[in-house]
């Protein structure tokens, strides 16, 4: 399996290195959006200090972990959010023709290496990281938990992405549900939940469970609140989540009304 | 090697929304229609046996296909294809049959041809000496040496036909379902698939069932018809039988030199279809009247000019099977 | 009239969609939102200046609302499209200038998304953040006339962007350039005031500043209505700019050909 979904993997790169300056592009623009749309918030909290307890430094930990955890799983997982196109074109027959799970023919297919958010989200973790620790804040612990926060984050949402795109063999086009329940959901996670009025954040922490990719758990990992039991709690939480929408895509999958003639 | 036994097939469809706030209504409407697809069709095919499978578009030929390749379950009834439900044991199936279908290709689009295979056959799980041994024998052929090594996006229609029955091929499947496989391609480059679908199932005993709007397709290839109509199978039988019970419906559309006139009536048995300032349009059966008559009988209307000979109207035909 | 057919087809157009855009209104809900909740949580500990807290807010929540008229245009008026298409030789050959042609158009989509989607996010933000309404009547009126001039500079620079594509044939990142560029320098998050000194030189050197900043601060009663001058200032400049190109334009494919 892990040898199929290798081999789809190096075919879709060298389709994508037949067109390398569209990669290029594509990775610069991603950098200059990306960044700027952090110096945003770096901006203002250089201005004000902090934001409800946050520092700086946190906040683009939380920045930085969802980033890399939404990067993974885009990366890993590339075509899921794009199965609007394969319902719409009547392309997902064809995958169902091949003796390949269907859902890993979709991982595999167009893989983009997100270099620009890559980077950044790794930028962005070990300085704060390295601020953190080096004002005793959190110890070197901090680093192997922060990989594990960000594994668990990217299976969150990788199975966030997965029930949305699953809708789409009942309603076809999903891209509006993508924007609420992967676009915005994400960017409310990328700072500090305590901000958001009670019900938002139950509906982040239940619903679209953005909140255990990296709030819950850095509330620990970064500032010594609630305690280990937490990362016990988001692995079990997560795997909860994957279990169940992998149960969804099943069950939509065998719905499938295949649309294209 | 197939057997179909009472298959079904609904497709739940939201019912349209009319009148004020249409939009929004439909939003929250729960209500569905139960829309038959398939009705309750039957049949069996031996191991080797050459298929046609025709009906006017949206006659519920796809789905049929869709069923027994996997992509769609039945709502009732059951499908086995070399003994093994498509629908519970998709993979499997998966790896029994090839599937072409003509509209799309099933080859990575900006990668050499050659690439393809070899992701195909990992896909299958094909050793490599059988791949290299098949792909040998495919590439002379299906004649593709010429274009192996071209990304599948610089490709003609015909060569990406060739290439793509070939990726069908490559894991040696005990039945290939081929859909529309002429569709667009010119007279030369149909013959070549003819030609070599005709030797594919002759020489290796490949069981085919091949759907097409093109009637040479049939004649040319199918021993067997099925047809199907508004969701139920209208005829199952040989293509001579089929030939007998719908005769050999023929247009000839006459355009005259000068002035012409049509009768009232005529002797010979044949009908005006259409008539226009300078032609008209007959339909005869060429089981009853040759077409050398009808247009002996046209020829006292006026000075032909022209003759030309007209595809059947494919939903015409499948009136006359009533 | 030319100018009104355009604008109320591409309105019409999109109504088609208005079910798929009330969707995503919820999505931009959010987004405006949280912006909001980071100003909400900053004013807990700081005074935030002139603005204060609720006045923060509000700003943000305004904000939000008119980037659909400001910012959210059709991708280079979608001139990037007719010049890979080989549309554009023909759009140039009609008796109406470009320019003209496609600004209607996307004055209808503007129109459009002004009723369908800023003014929706509008109401929601000010029933739910108990927003602060102008007392004066005039306020409305002269507010309405700097949103009219702010969505023209957008439409202008659209233009630019979506024209420059005959000499680039790539002219995306213009848009992401300009998509970045109206983020930081527009005052859409951050108060102009607030950037720091180098940012605020580069601001103000641009027409950024007018499209969003001054805009919500006249309706919010924190400035007179002088900026528009501004405004209509960067609008004359601008619209010199598209002419100017489009002249260009127009001489390259009558000497290259489409």
């Amino acid at each position: 399996m892990l040898r199929m979904y290798r081999m789809l993997v190096i075919a879709s790169f060298r389709s994508r290195m037949q067109h390398p300056f569209n990669f290029v592009f594509g990775t610069l623009m991603a950098a200059v959006v990306n960044v700027v749309e952090f110096s945003l918030i770096a901006v203002v909290l250089s201005r004000f200090g902090s934001v409800q307890g946050w520092s700086t430094y946190e906040v683009a930990y939380l920045y930085g972990a969802i980033l890399l955890s939404k990067t993974l799983y885009r990366t890993v997982a590339s075509d899921v959010h794009h199965l609007e196109k394969y319902l719409v074109s009547g392309d997902l027959d064809q995958m169902l023709t091949r003796p390949v799970p269907v859902l890993l023919a979709l991982m595999a297919q167009n893989v983009t290496i997100y270099v620009a958010e890559f980077l950044q989200s790794a930028v962005m973790l070990a300085i704060s990281l390295s601020v953190l620790i080096g004002s005793g804040q959190t110890s070197w612990l901090a680093v192997p938990q922060t990989l594990f926060v960000v594994l668990c984050g990217a299976i969150i949402c990788f199975a966030i992405g997965l029930a949305t795109a699953t809708a789409g063999f009942w309603i076809t086009r999903i891209r509006e549900l993508q924007v609420i329940t992967e676009d915005s959901a994400r960017f409310a996670a990328q700072y500090p939940l305590s901000l958001y009025p009670k019900w938002l954040r139950y509906v982040l922490c239940t619903a679209i469970p953005v909140g255990f990719a990296n709030y819950i758990p850095s509330l620990y990992v970064v500032r010594g609140e609630l305690g280990g039991w937490i990362l016990a709690a988001t692995a079990l939480f997560t795997a909860g989540c994957l279990a169940l929408s992998m149960r969804f895509w099943r069950f939509g999958l065998s719905r499938y009304q295949s649309a294209g003639s | 090697m197939i057997s179909v036994t009472n298959i079904s097939k609904t497709f739940r469809v939201p019912v349209p929304v009319e009148g004020r706030w249409a939009a929004a209504r439909a939003l929250f409407s729960r209500a569905r229609t139960d829309k038959e697809a398939v009705r309750d069709i039957s049949f069996t095919i031996e191991r080797g046996e050459f298929v046609g499978y025709i009906g006017p578009n949206g006659a519920g030929k796809s789905t049929t296909i869709k069923m027994l390749t996997g992509i769609l379950h039945p709502t009732r009834g059951e499908v086995r294809v070399a003994g093994l439900s498509p629908h519970k044991h998709r993979t499997d199936v998966a790896r029994r049959i090839g599937a072409v279908f003509g509209q799309r290709s099933q080859l990575w689009w900006d990668l050499p041809v050659r690439d393809s295979y070899d992701i195909l056959a990992a896909m299958y799980k094909v050793p490599d000496r059988d791949k290299r041994e098949r792909l040998a024998r495919l590439t002379e052929l299906l004649e593709l040496d010429e274009f192996l090594l071209t990304p599948v996006r610089k490709l003609s229609l015909g060569q990406r036909m060739r290439a793509d029955l070939a990726a069908a091929l490559l894991h040696a499947p005990d039945v290939l379902f081929l859909d529309e496989p002429t569709i667009g391609l010119d007279v030369v480059a149909k013959k070549r698939i003819r030609t070599f679908l005709q030797a594919l199932n002759r020489d290796f005993g490949v069981t085919v069932l091949l759907t097409t709007h093109d009637m040479d397709d049939i004649e040319q290839l199918c021993r067997r018809v099925m047809v199907i109509n508004r969701g139920e199978l209208a005829y199952d039988g040989s293509i001579e039988a089929l030939r007998e019970r719908i005769g050999l419906p023929t247009t000839v559309k006459v355009t005259f030199g000068g002035s012409f006139s049509v009768p009232d009536r005529w002797e010979e048995p044949f009908r005006l279809a259409e008539r226009g300032d300078d032609y008209v349009t007959l339909e005869c059966n060429r089981s009853l009247i040759s077409t050398m008559e009808v247009l002996r009988a046209a020829g006292a209307w006026g000075d032909i000019a022209d003759v030309h000979m007209e595809e059947p109207d494919f939903e015409d035909i499948i009136h006359r099977i009533y | 009239m030319l100018f009104a057919v355009l604008a109320r087809k591409s309105f019409k157009r999109n109504l088609q969609y208005r079910m798929a855009h009330l969707l995503q209104n919820i999505g931009s809900l959010v987004f405006g939102f949280v912006y909001a909740s980071i100003w909400a949580g900053i004013g807990a500990a700081s005074p935030l200046g002139s603005y204060g807290p609720q006045g923060m807010v509000a700003y943000v929540a305004f904000n939000q609302s008119v980037l659909h008229i400001v910012l959210f245009l059709t991708n280079g008026l979608g001139l990037e499209q007719s010049v890979r298409t080989g549309h554009i030789s023909l759009e140039l050959m009609r008796p109406t200038p470009l320019f003209y042609q496609t600004v209607s158009r996307e004055v209808g989509n503007i129109a459009y998304q002004a009723l369908y989607k800023s003014v929706p996010l509008f109401i929601f933000y000010f029933l739910f953040f108990r927003l602060p309404l102008p007392s004066h009547p005039a306020v409305y009126g002269w507010t309405a006339l700097s949103l009219l001039c702010s969505a023209y500079l957008a439409i202008c620079l659209q233009y630019l962007i979506g024209i420059a594509a005959l000499w680039t044939t790539e002219s995306r990142w213009l848009f992401w350039v300009n998509y970045a560029c109206h983020l930081l320098l527009s005052g859409f998050f951050i108060p102009l005031e607030w950037l720091p000194g180098w940012l605020r030189h580069v601001s103000a050197a641009t027409p950024y500043p007018f499209i969003q900043y001054h805009t919500t601060r006249l309706f919010m009663g924190l400035e007179g209505p002088q900026p528009i001058i501004g405004s209509a200032l960067w609008g004359a400049l601008l619209t010199a700019l598209c002419l100017g190109a489009t002249r260009l334009a127009r001489r390259k494919l009558e000497i290259q050909g489409g």
